[in-house]
């Protein structure tokens, strides 16, 4: 078995163990960190993109909203190549208490947020599909961030400082001698081979599935996914964020997520996390709600429909102390050293995709002690990779970029303008990467037509530059166009409807897939 | 001094009744929002291919299907009208060389090498029958996206038709036009027009031809001039040369659309593209003109006779809403599910909630109105428009419209009103 | 019952239009200059797919500025994306952004470009056909030197109207007749007054400006809502608010009937008006015919006529009326000239960069007007006669001027 030492092992390619990864890496320590599938590919790559002002928590939350302002301003200097500017708009519309929206600017004020009441002519000029009967309108910071750009360069960086990061790892058996977790044994889940990775401290920041790893060393850990589903719509419907000005609930923010707009989302306790199933019912409750926000909105074409798990902890369960600022409530660190008097292991749960900064201090925070060592946070301060320019990226980014330099090869997918040098790029990179990986890193497939055309293109030139075997093409290309049936079948109606009348003549017709060889 | 026949839709369906219409003497006029599905689609006229199981002589299984599906559009035409059909469109086609028999299915090679069964194939593709087995090169071009001629080869060599003989395939990839990067569909067909840029194709393949005696080349082979591409192409190559269907756009079906549109503008007829029907006016159950929207205002086109060939979900003669509710869009027609299930099924590759979608019609292709009789009276539906088929899948899209559309204008009636 | 929006409302649903392209590629089969040139990437490319990467503050392409306009596009998209529409609203946005140069002004300005030239005509029409100055032309102004450019007359349209003593009549028509009809083809303007007249009606002409399509079409949208909305106005001289509004410039036409209000967003009460009632001439005459109301008297004219019709014409979706007319003259030989585009598209084709695609995407009309060799050829759109007769050498004129002859003119 292949084995080697470390001094953190991750367990979690999300945010937070990403989060965690970067900042154990920059205090100088040696980092190894897993996941079972490929990064971003649980609730980080599937939650709602939206880089929160603090807005929604306000009222309810005051110190998640304080966290997530000064968050907000942090990632804003480090990580500018992974958020987009939209700003946003919390609105009261025709249903909501106006009373509220007093309460909501004092509370915004006092959590330290920026923003700032406009006239709701302004915000209707500026947001020509807003609802024109809101009555109310602030504008605050909101912005959207990409979890995979996000994720990717907190890897990126983490490696450059000496990280070691793989994915397809499963943790299948967590190390414990006596009262002591000293490290965990991963299956490659391609070649199923294992590997045995020694560890000074094990970080769990497998999200919805904390309570699962934990269960593997023997501890503990009530953590309750709640599902939340979101609806994306084929283009944007605004440029801001829009926030229904009112108690949080379901279905009330929709964010612009570079070329689409996605509505959220809702939350329902499962036992699975796994459960990604979303029903017709959660959509169209997802599609009412957003009449309020955008009269017309029902009209609008729904691409794709997803859901993602929270991680969420029972209240009963408080953080590891993190010196003498205040202990986060809406993330717990548990030391289970203290807790359960299993040392060796920490586990982070809660929080959002907003604070994976704080979230990884202050777990990282724990770890330091833990190993005897000292060192400073960086994070605050130290520019992820790629963001050195302070840039935003922008919607137009790739579009700009295809039309001032047209790559001269063909563009396999056109919708979200991806060409054939960039695939031949990502997969020099990451060899064995899955067609579906590979969607993830691109957004290949991710445009209208939903891989109507580019999973074609993209099997053939894997193929025909040997990264594919016949077989595997062919499996691709099925797995592909299943995968994407996932997301579009409780959203056939409209121009999905006719989109997936095109695409069944695409690939049964022309190509008769169904009677392609294994 | 109006308009005899209108007919809603410039697909397959709509341009074959407009044909048969005029060609039996009355003016014609068809309306459509756009183009249908003909400039996509490969323009192989299928009429009967799996019932699930592999149909080897189209005609003579229909009944047997008809069986197993007794709500399918075929059951509106006699096996004689539908041969009737592909008759007269083996010879209105002739100048593209369509050729095949009603009782025999081809297996030509679709995009990525699986053997495909369909019935009518222009001259371009009529090599490209591998039922007897064969042995093929397939060629790529270098930088045309659409079209991965290993990964196609490698699957043909593992397709087995029926008779049990063998399909060999191997697969080059040729450079044209210097080293072009991106080959674009529409620039590229025109361009292999060009003699020295076809004669430069016919060097590159002949010098890599080895024991092949067919060689495959993706469907681009000029638009208005295929037929000298391809027969000169054959010449350089010194081997028979056909065509394999590429995803869209497709140049065979444009050829065909061209083709249906020119035959009918010579019979007198007039195709209106971007005139989306929006209603209609009818006194008792006659119908009396359909409106359509002009850039200015909705008018009123009266007809005497009318056929509905609006194509089904996916041009957007029937849509489907957030709720589930179906709607004919032009005449608030009745819709079927076909038989098809509610509730979507994981598996994509099966039987879907909308995949049968149609307008009900009685035995006279007219859709059922309220108490069950005929909505109008001189209202005739054809092709996609039709419930009840899974043309992808059986493969029977053009069959379908093909004798639907032919058996709607006999129903509407020849000659001037 | 389509309901017909206006103001905001109306590029709301031009845009939103997006949302229903299915990528299926049918209008990129059937784009002239996509298949003509590397340089432009096709409709599917530049509108549906490229509007979702626009925010309204900032371009992020330029490849749109090679969209002509002709508007096939949207006629055969199966999905009724406007996708031309997009392409309209997108290259505004670039010139806004970006300003539009001096070329684009001094072509989108014909009234400029012919008064300009008017008092000194002769002169200036030398000029026009002297090579070496049109060579000049091209550097400083960035028209093509072999662009086809209109011949200003001494005496414009209005001149005669003052001076023409119109029939009176119960029936009545406005008459809109177009800046090249005022600057450069007075004549047509005469016959379709007189083809009016010999049909009972009097004609209402007032006195009116440019429709602001030019402007448009070069992305300087304040100035052409401005335009379109004074013309509107000036439409509907005193107690006229009922009469048919008729036009013999189908570019023109289109404009008051739907580019007003779907790309420019403009909206007036006299606009919501006058689009309403604004016919094409042949939609009106043949509409007559329809009611057995149009005068048959028809003299023959031993011609072969090839007719083209024009994108502009065939945009306004009412089919060829000139056909449904034309074909009713006794002798004439009537040819249907089946190509979608001769290129010129307004002022697309005189500009310096895209003269040569022009040409191209006009290629096969002029092969098979060669081919044809007709005695005349029939177009409804005034630039489009200008770039045919420059290329194949064919006399051109309007339809109206052949049934004018018909009629027993001139
Ligand atoms: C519907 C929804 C919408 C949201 N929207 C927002 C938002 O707009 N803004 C915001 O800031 N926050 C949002 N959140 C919250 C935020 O997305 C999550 O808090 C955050 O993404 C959690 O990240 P994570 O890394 O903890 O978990 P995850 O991203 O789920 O990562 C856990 C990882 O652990 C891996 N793993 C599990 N078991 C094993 C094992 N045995 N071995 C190895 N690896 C394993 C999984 O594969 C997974 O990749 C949203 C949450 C939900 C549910
Ligand atoms: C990608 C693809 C591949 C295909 N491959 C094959 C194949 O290999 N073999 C085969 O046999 N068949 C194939 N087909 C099917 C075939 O091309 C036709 O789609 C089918 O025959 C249906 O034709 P249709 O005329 O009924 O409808 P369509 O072709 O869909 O035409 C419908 C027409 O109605 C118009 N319309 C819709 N609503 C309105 C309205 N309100 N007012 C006015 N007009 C309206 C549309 O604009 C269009 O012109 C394929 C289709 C596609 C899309
Ligand atoms: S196949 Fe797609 S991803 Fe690709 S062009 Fe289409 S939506 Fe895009
Ligand atoms: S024809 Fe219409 S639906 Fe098809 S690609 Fe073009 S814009 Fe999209
Ligand atoms: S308007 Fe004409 S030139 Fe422009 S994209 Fe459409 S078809 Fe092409």
């Amino acid at each position: 078995m292949n084995t080697w030492d470390t001094d953190v092992l991750v367990i979690g390619g999300g945010s937070t163990g990403a989060g965690v990864a970067w900042d154990s890496a920059l205090r100088g320590l040696h980092v190894t960190l897993v996941d079972r599938q490929d990064f971003a590919t649980g609730t980080s790559g599937r939650f709602h993109g939206l880089l929160h002002s603090g807005g929604r928590y306000a009222v309810r939350d005051p110190g998640s909203a304080r966290e997530c302002a000064s968050e907000n301003r942090i990632l804003r200097q480090v990580a500018a190549d992974c958020i987009e500017d939209t700003g946003g708009l919390f609105v009261s519309t025709p249903e909501d208490d106006l009373e509220y929206a007093d309460r909501f600017l004092a509370a915004a004020q006092a959590a330290g947020m920026e923003i700032e009441e406009v006239p709701v002519g302004v915000a209707v000029r500026d947001e020509p599909r807003l609802n024109p009967k809101i009555r109310r309108a602030f504008r605050v910071q909101d912005g959207s961030i990409d979890s995979w750009k996000m994720i990717s360069a907190l890897l990126r960086g983490a490696q450059d400082h000496g990280a070691t990061v793989l994915p397809y790892h499963k943790v299948v058996q967590v190390i414990r001698r006596g009262d002591r977790v000293e490290g965990a044994v991963m299956e490659d889940q391609r070649s199923g081979e294992e590997v045995l990775v020694h560890a000074g401290c094990v970080v769990n920041a497998a999200g919805a599935w904390s309570g699962q790893v934990a269960g593997l060393a023997g501890c503990e850990v009530g953590v309750r996914p709640g599902k939340g589903v979101m609806v994306a719509i084929n283009h944007r419907l605004a440029r801001a964020v829009l926030n229904r000005c009112h108690l949080p609930s379901d279905g009330d923010i929709i964010v612009p997520v570079r070329t689409v707009s996605v509505i959220g989302t809702t939350d329902h306790p499962v036992a699975d996390p796994d459960d990604t199933e979303c029903s017709p019912a959660e959509v169209h409750q997802m599609i009412e709600a957003g009449e309020l926000l955008v009269p017309g909105f029902k009209e609008s074409r729904a691409l794709r429909v997803w859901s993602g798990s929270r991680p969420l902890l029972p209240k009963t369960e408080t953080s590891a102390g993190a010196g003498d600022r205040e202990v986060s409530r809406s993330h717990t660190v548990l030391d289970h050293g203290a807790r359960d008097g299993v040392e060796g292991l920490v586990t982070i749960a809660g929080g959002k995709f907003t604070t994976l900064r704080l979230m990884a201090e202050d777990t990282v925070d724990v770890v330091v002690r833990k190993l005897g060592r000292e060192a400073e946070c960086r994070t605050r301060t130290e520019v992820l990779p790629g963001s050195e320019s302070h840039h935003f990226y922008w919607i137009g980014n790739r579009q700009q970029e295809a039309e001032t330099d047209p790559p001269d090869d063909p563009l396999i997918c056109e919708c979200e303008l991806v060409s054939q040098h960039d695939l031949d790029t990502v997969v020099a990179r990451r060899p064995n990467w899955r067609l579906d990986d590979i969607r993830r890193a691109l957004r290949v497939g991710m445009g209208p037509c939903q891989g109507g055309f580019c999973a074609f293109r993209v099997a053939g030139m894997l193929h025909q530059g040997g990264r594919y075997g016949r077989a595997e093409a062919n499996s691709a290309l099925r797995e592909f166009v299943q995968e994407r049936w996932k997301g579009v079948k409780v959203i056939s109606w409209g121009a999905q409807a006719r989109q997936t009348r095109l695409d069944r003549w695409i690939f049964e017709g022309v190509y008769d897939l169904e009677h392609l060889p294994e | 001094m109006g308009t005899d026949a209108v007919v809603l839709g410039a697909g397959t369906a709509g341009m074959v009744a407009a044909l048969r219409l005029a060609a039996a003497g009355a003016s014609v006029l068809v309306l459509a929002e756009g183009e249908g599905g003909l400039p996509l689609a490969p323009a192989q006229i299928d009429v009967l291919g799996y019932r699930p199981q592999l149909v080897l002589d189209p005609l003579g299984e229909i009944p047997g299907f008809l069986d197993s599906r007794p709500d399918h559009p075929y059951r509106l035409v006699e096996a004689a009208e539908v041969e009737a059909g592909l008759d007269w469109f083996l010879e209105l086609a002739a100048p593209l060389g369509y050729t095949g028999n009603p009782h025999q299915n081809r297996l030509q090679p679709t995009a990525v090498g699986a053997l495909r069964p369909t019935c009518l194939v222009p001259e371009t593709m009529a090599a490209g029958d591998l039922s007897g087995g064969g042995s093929v090169l397939v060629v790529g071009l270098k930088g045309f996206r659409d079209f991965h001629a290993p990964l196609l080869a490698e699957n043909l060599a593992l397709a087995r038709p029926p008779s049990g003989a063998e399909v060999r395939a191997r697969s080059v990839e040729v450079s044209l036009l210097g080293d072009p990067r991106d080959l674009r569909p529409q620039l590229l067909v025109r361009r292999l027009e060009e003699r020295p840029v076809l004669a430069e194709l016919g060097r590159e393949i002949r010098s890599r031809l080895e024991q092949e005696d067919l060689v495959g080349v993706p469907a681009v082979l000029g638009l208005e001039r295929s037929h000298e591409v391809w027969q000169r192409l054959q010449e350089l190559v010194g081997r028979p040369v056909f065509e394999i269907p590429t995803p869209p756009p497709s140049q065979p079906g444009q050829r065909l659309q061209q083709h249906l549109f020119r035959a009918l503008r010579r019979l007198g007829g007039e195709v209106r593209l971007g005139a989306r029907a929006s209603g209609y006016r009818a006194s008792g159950d006659r119908l009396v003109a359909v409106k359509v929207v002009t850039a200015a205002r909705e008018v009123e086109i009266p007809a005497d006779r009318f056929v509905l060939a609006t194509g089904g979900i996916g041009t957007g003669g029937i849509t489907a809403g957030p709720e589930g509710e179906l709607r004919e869009e032009v005449f608030g027609a009745r819709v079927s599910r076909g038989g098809a299930p509610e509730e979507p099924l994981a598996e994509y590759m099966a039987t879907q909630p909308l995949d049968r979608l149609g307008v009900e019609v009685d035995d006279e292709q007219r859709p059922v109105g309220g108490a069950g009789g005929a909505l109008f009276e001189n209202l005739w539906v054809a092709g996609a428009a039709l419930a009840g088929a899974e043309p992808w899948r059986e493969k029977s899209g053009e069959g379908i419209s093909l004798a639907t559309g032919y058996r709607a204008a006999r129903l509407a009636g020849g000659g001037r009103a | 019952m389509t309901a017909v929006v206006w103001g905001a409302e109306a590029w709301a649903e031009v845009r939103s239009s997006l949302d229903r392209c299915i990528k299926c590629t049918v209008c990129e089969t059937a784009c002239p200059v996509a298949a003509v040139t590397e340089l432009f990437p096709g409709p599917k490319t530049v509108g549906p797919q490229a509007e979702r990467f626009r925010t309204g503050d900032h371009s992020p392409d330029l490849s749109v500025d090679y969209c002509s306009g002709c508007g096939i596009c949207s006629r055969v998209c199966p999905q009724e994306v406007r996708i031309a529409e997009l392409n309209s609203r997108a290259r505004a946005e670039l010139k806004r952004e970006r300003g539009a140069p001096l070329r684009d002004q001094l072509v989108a300005r014909p009234g400029l470009l012919g008064r300009a030239g008017r008092p000194v005509a002769p002169l200036f029409n030398w000029a026009m056909a002297n090579p070496v100055i049109r060579w000049a032309g091209e550097r400083t102004l960035g028209i093509h030197h072999k662009a086809p450019v209109p011949r200003s007359t001494t005496r414009t349209f209005s001149y005669w109207v003052g001076h023409h003593a119109g029939a009176k009549s119960a029936r009545r028509v406005v008459y809109f007749h177009g800046c090249s009809t005022q600057w450069y083809e007075p004549h047509i303007g005469q016959k379709v007054t007189a083809i009016l007249e010999h049909n009972g009606y009097q004609v209402v002409i007032p006195k009116q400006d440019c429709c602001g399509l030019p402007l448009q079409s070069n992305g300087l949208f304040p100035a052409a809502r401005g335009a379109v909305t004074r013309l509107a106005r000036q439409l509907v001289p005193g107690g006229t608010d009922d009469l048919p509004v008729i036009s013999s410039s189908t570019s023109c036409g289109l404009m008051l009937k739907r580019e007003a209000r779907e790309i420019l967003g403009a909206d007036s009460p006299e606009l919501r008006s006058v689009s309403q009632r604004t016919y094409d001439i042949f939609e009106f005459l043949l509409e007559l015919h329809h009611r057995g109301e149009l005068r048959t008297d028809f003299k023959p004219v031993p011609l072969t006529v090839a007719y083209h019709a024009p994108c502009q014409q065939q945009n306004q979706l009412i089919g060829k009326p000139a056909l449904g007319i034309l074909r009713l003259i006794p002798g004439l030989r009537l040819v249907e000239l089946d190509r979608s585009c001769c290129g010129i598209a307004g002022t697309y084709g005189v500009k310096r960069e895209k003269y040569e695609i022009a040409m191209r995407v006009g290629e096969p009309l002029f092969a098979d007007i060669q081919a044809e060799g007709p005695d005349l050829v029939a177009c409804d759109s005034e630039t489009c006669r200008w770039q045919i007769s420059a290329a194949t050498g064919a006399t051109s004129v309007h339809p109206l001027e052949i049934l004018h002859r018909a009629y027993g003119g001139s």
